[in-house]
């Protein structure tokens, strides 16, 4: 028994942290349609952000987080009116296509060029607080727990300002239907904006939360970017809520799955199939995802 | 003077060059040129597939490695001739093909991408994770196709899959299954709408391009002698797509061009590491924001552009001679 | 606007015409000797230690040549980055015998594209030497050109899993990292303890994986617990391993040693683990510094100031792997890629690790040419931020600082 709640806790601890990783994809898709398959490289520079926050400007840790999400938040808004915006307009035929090729484009980009920056060798960020806290059966490093509580922090956070901010009511606007709230007098074009910047903020308060616990990689950002897709297509595409239940269950799946499947070998070999099969099995069954709202934009 | 006419007589030029070429370079080239036929299968297939067909799929590379896979154990494990190894492998392609063509009726756009993106990782996880039968990492040998010591042979080969594979899917959309793929892919419930199958041709231009990049992974396998798992790795799907996208999605030779100059670009740039890589991504997101179509089709127009004058102006030289 | 197009034409052209490499001219006898170097400096390939080898091969490359050169003329190094990709590998290997004239070709990390490259180097009959790649098959295809200077899995995994045995291990968990290396070393390793009739179970882990706790959970779980963790990782995947092993309290304690692979010795493992990492055990294919010669002081002092930090025992190995292809011209007495490889067969060379000579047996099969007195020791970190050369030795006997292993 203690064997499955030490599992199942591990397993719930990583998939908030998941969620995290996650909402920012969901934002971004449910405001711009778009699935920004650069979100990885994102949280990847978001960690490699702090860490240099952190080292060299001599910030608290906590502290270098909220100076990644500022940093990637600039990012976020440059790049979606450089190459984004264009989208918008008669230029752009096929929307979907294009959308998927310049956030693509972004990732072979920044990955490589982290690779020439930030140098082949492992860095990390001092812990938040070193040791783990241990009670009962129970063992979960501190890092761990801080990284989920303010995950915790910053989705709770993020549902009630897109419910109860003027600006946050405007982007909910827009996700239900760009048409509906231009009529309302909210421009689309700058909620698009500000929802990619905080998507990015998103993915690099995520990738700077992770660092110490993990560490920082130019690659680091390859599976989490898997793992997100995964979640929002569990979580239908586009709603925080469905993201964080998304995010929990495949921490819970993963952790549960490499635990008790009979061959261990195999088990830990097939870790991420698992998650990958959910998405696969969900899109077939049920496309509008195991939770939260139908897709928007679904036949 | 239409651009139909300069684009055939450039392809006409650059064939006669492939062709050409083992006579004029060194066998590093030669070499080089042989992987780039295997990207231009690859990137030609895939931009039937997600430009003319709007199925913009991420498990193209996955289809190589299953073809490249599946002719090495045919004839590892089975015992097979490699030519009915070979065989197999197409067959299988084919269904793996159908199958995946008929999983995905129902998505499109990111649904899509999501999907295959999940297929194509899922094998790929599976190829490393059983071991006794692929090898894993260790990588599966695979027997080399022709005896001595030239890479000219795989050359002409890949020179001429690439040749019957263009020839192929210009044959396609030159009939009615062409019209039939775009007006799916501008709207397909208008596409259905006027009676078109639409179910029959997703189906059928997945088959057709996964039995393309199947081949291409089998010639690719049987020609660097050994099989790792990571030639279905994302970034070698990102490669293919930026080849397709810089050379022209919408276009077959574009994306055959683009794949070889790519290919080419970064094997002589490679004093300059990876920011042959990052200038790679640069040029993807360049060319599709200000390009949309890629950089053939543009250097096309550019030329018909050019060519009108020059027509009148050849007309007017012979009134005056 | 069509006056700036056509300078944008004429940049890339002047560009283009620039890439073209200007090798091309017949060697004279000025001319430098050219050798080729293949290893991963990007990914999927394990590009850290990558990095190290290339740095270890430049300070080689620029000794020899501040020295005078090798017969009076300058050495000059082509770096083939080969990404951990067989073809790239294959492609390199053909881009430097053909393109580039090299007289030799050596390094290499990942066995996988090893095996491509050296079909490449058997085609046209030029010697390849490799630096960190252990799978057996290498030498045990017995082709004339191929050498190695690291240990075959054979040679170090089975020593390791005897090792083990020795010190009484009842139950050994092997977490191996899912590549050539880490699937070759864990099978030896599992047959040898299988011979033994020592318990043991196997993991395979995927290197993009940063989240071991569930794996690490079950080994905890395991009844009984396992004794010792033997890692066959490279990538860096190994410190989060460390990290999460200990921070569960499973390894490494008094009931669960861990111990792990050359990646450890990266000063990286105290930055990402801390104090995590006292008391590891590390196979290490290196000399103890009690050990070292002349030649091994200098290189590390050299690697030191020159990077600012300290090699690791791959590092060494690059370096070794220089030398022992210099020596081979020295000896030849010129540049011929035929002669170099007769004289590969002859040398007995010393150098900062090892004094390395290539047997002809045949016999087991991966005994050719492969150099068989791979120093070899297990070491253990017994205090934080500690240097590979400061920490204990536990194995072999006859170096060892200690016979006693830290809980």
């Amino acid at each position: 028994m203690s064997y499955f709640l030490l599992l199942a806790v591990n397993g719930l601890v990583v998939g908030l942290i998941y969620a995290l990783v996650a909402s920012g994809l969901t934002l971004v898709f449910s405001v711009l349609k778009v699935v920004n398959f650069g979100h990885g490289s994102l949280y990847m520079l978001g960690g490699y952000a702090s860490y240099y926050l952190i080292s060299g400007l001599g910030l608290p840790p906590l502290l270098g987080v909220v100076g990644a999400m500022v940093t990637l938040f600039v990012f976020g808004v440059v790049f979606e009116r450089l190459v984004i915006a264009p989208m918008y307009t008669d230029k752009v035929e096929r929307k979907d296509e294009y959308a998927i090729i310049v956030t693509f484009g972004l990732t072979i980009l920044i990955t490589n060029l982290a690779l020439v920056v930030f140098g082949p060798f492992a860095k990390s960020p001092p812990s938040f607080m070193t040791g783990a806290l241990i009670a009962g059966p129970l063992i979960l490093p501190y890092d761990r727990l801080i990284a989920a509580v303010a995950a915790v922090v910053l989705l709770v956070g993020l549902s009630l300002f897109l419910k109860r901010t003027a600006l946050g009511q405007a982007l909910d606007a827009v996700s239900q239907s760009r048409e509906s709230a231009a009529v309302i007098g909210i421009d689309p074009k700058r909620m698009y904006t500000v929802a990619f910047g905080l998507g990015s903020a998103l993915a690099g308060g995520a990738g700077a939360l992770i660092a110490p616990v993990f560490a920082l990689s130019p690659s680091m950002g390859d599976l989490p970017a898997v793992q997100a897709f995964i979640i929002i297509v569990l979580g239908g595409m586009g709603s925080v809520g469905g993201s964080v239940a998304g995010g929990v269950l495949l921490g819970l799946v993963q952790a549960l799955g490499v635990g008790y499947l009979p061959d261990p070998n195999r088990a830990l070999a097939y870790t991420q199939a698992f998650g990958a099969l959910l998405l696969v099995i969900t899109l077939l069954v049920r496309p509008t995802g195991l939770f939260g709202r139908p897709h928007l934009r679904l036949e | 003077m239409g651009s139909l006419s300069f684009s055939r007589a450039v392809q006409a030029v650059l064939l006669a060059v492939a062709l050409l070429l083992p006579l004029a370079a060194g066998p590093y080239w030669i070499h080089v040129g042989a992987i780039a036929w295997y990207y231009a299968m690859l990137a030609a297939s895939w931009a039937l597939l997600a430009g003319f067909a709007g199925q913009f799929s991420f498990a193209h590379v996955a289809f190589a490695a299953l073809g490249g896979y599946a002719s090495a154990l045919g004839v590892g494990l089975l015992g097979l001739p490699v030519g009915v190894s070979m065989l197999l492998a197409i067959v299988l392609a084919i269904v793996t093909g159908a199958l995946i063509g008929a999983l995905v009726l129902r998505l499109s756009g990111p649904y899509l991408a999501l999907f295959t993106l999940a297929i194509s990782e899922i094998f790929r996880l599976i190829l490393v994770a059983e071991e006794d039968l692929t090898r894993g990492m260790l990588g599966l040998p695979v027997p080399g196709l022709f005896s001595g010591q030239s890479d000219v042979p795989y050359y002409y080969l890949g020179l001429g899959l690439v040749v019957m594979a263009m020839l192929a899917m210009n044959w396609l959309l030159s009939t009615r299954v062409g019209l039939f793929l775009r007006a799916i892919r501008e709207d397909e419930g208008a596409a259905r709408a006027s009676g078109i199958d639409t179910t029959r041709y997703k189906i059928l231009v997945f088959v057709v391009t996964a039995v393309i990049a199947a081949i291409a992974g089998i010639y690719y396998g049987h020609f660097i002698g050994i099989l790792t798992p990571n030639i279905a790795i994302l970034p070698e799907m990102g490669l293919v797509i930026a080849m397709a996208v810089i050379g022209g999605i919408e276009s077959l030779p574009g994306a055959v061009i683009g794949a070889v100059v790519v290919f080419l670009l970064s094997e002589s740039l490679r004093a300059y590491g990876e920011w042959r890589f990052v200038l790679m991504g640069l040029a993807l997101i360049l060319v599709q924001r200000f390009a949309q179509n890629g950089l053939y089709p543009m250097i096309e127009q550019w030329s018909r552009a050019r060519a009108k004058p020059r027509a009148a102006a050849t007309v007017e030289d012979r009134h005056a001679g | 606007m069509e006056h700036s197009i056509r300078n944008h034409l004429g940049a890339l052209a002047l560009f283009a015409l620039a890439a073209v490499p200007l090798a091309s001219a017949p060697a004279l006898a000025e001319d430098p000797i050219q050798l080729g170097w293949v290893g991963p400096l990007s990914p999927p390939g394990n590009y850290s230690g990558g990095q190290e080898m290339q740095w270890a091969v430049q300070l080689g490359v620029d000794e020899i040549n501040k020295a005078g050169g090798l017969l009076g003329r300058q050495l000059e190094v082509t770096y083939e980055d080969t990404k951990g990709q067989p073809a790239e590998g294959s492609a390199a290997a053909v881009r430097l015998i053909t393109k580039n004239n090299v007289s030799a070709i050596f390094g290499e990390f990942h066995s996988s594209v090893a095996l491509a490259e050296i079909e490449e180097a058997h085609k046209y009959g030029v010697a390849w030497m490799g630096t960190d790649v252990w799978a057996d098959d290498i030498t045990a295809k017995q082709y004339p050109e191929v050498f190695r200077v690291s240990p075959a899995n054979s040679l170090v995994y089975v020593k390791a899993a005897d090792w083990t045995v020795e010190q009484g291990f009842k139950n050994i968990a092997i977490i191996a990292e899912n590549t050539d290396f880490g699937q070759g070393g864990a099978k030896i390793i599992a047959d040898e303890l299988q011979a033994k009739n020592v318990a043991h179970t196997l993991a395979t882990i995927d290197l993009n994986q940063q989240d071991f706790t569930p794996a690490l959970l079950r080994l905890m779980n395991q009844s009984p617990r396992p004794d010792a963790i033997q890692m066959v990782v490279a990538g860096q995947a190994q410190y989060q391993l460390v990290k999460q092993a200990c921070q569960l309290g499973l390894a490494p304690t008094a009931e669960t040693k861990l111990i792990g692979s050359s990646g450890l010795l990266q000063k990286e493992v105290w930055e990402v683990d801390g104090a995590c990492a006292k008391n590891l055990l590390i196979v290490n294919v290196a000399q103890p510094k009690s050990q070292w010669n002349d030649k091994a002081k200098a290189f590390v002092a050299a690697f030191t100031e020159r990077y600012k930090r300290a090699p690791t025992g791959v590092a060494l190995e690059a370096y070794d792997t220089l030398g022992v292809v210099a020596e081979a011209i020295r000896k030849a007495g010129s540049a011929d890629r035929a002669a170099i490889v007769r004289a590969l067969e002859e040398i007995k060379y010393e150098g900062a690790n090892a004094t390395y000579s290539f047997p002809t047996t045949k016999e087991p099969a991966w005994a050719f040419h492969q150099f068989m007195d791979v120093p070899f020791t297990i070491i253990q970190y017994t205090e934080e931020n500690q240097g590979p050369e400061e920490a204990a030795i536990v194995y072999p006997k006859n170096w060892a600082t200690t016979d006693k292993i830290l809980p």
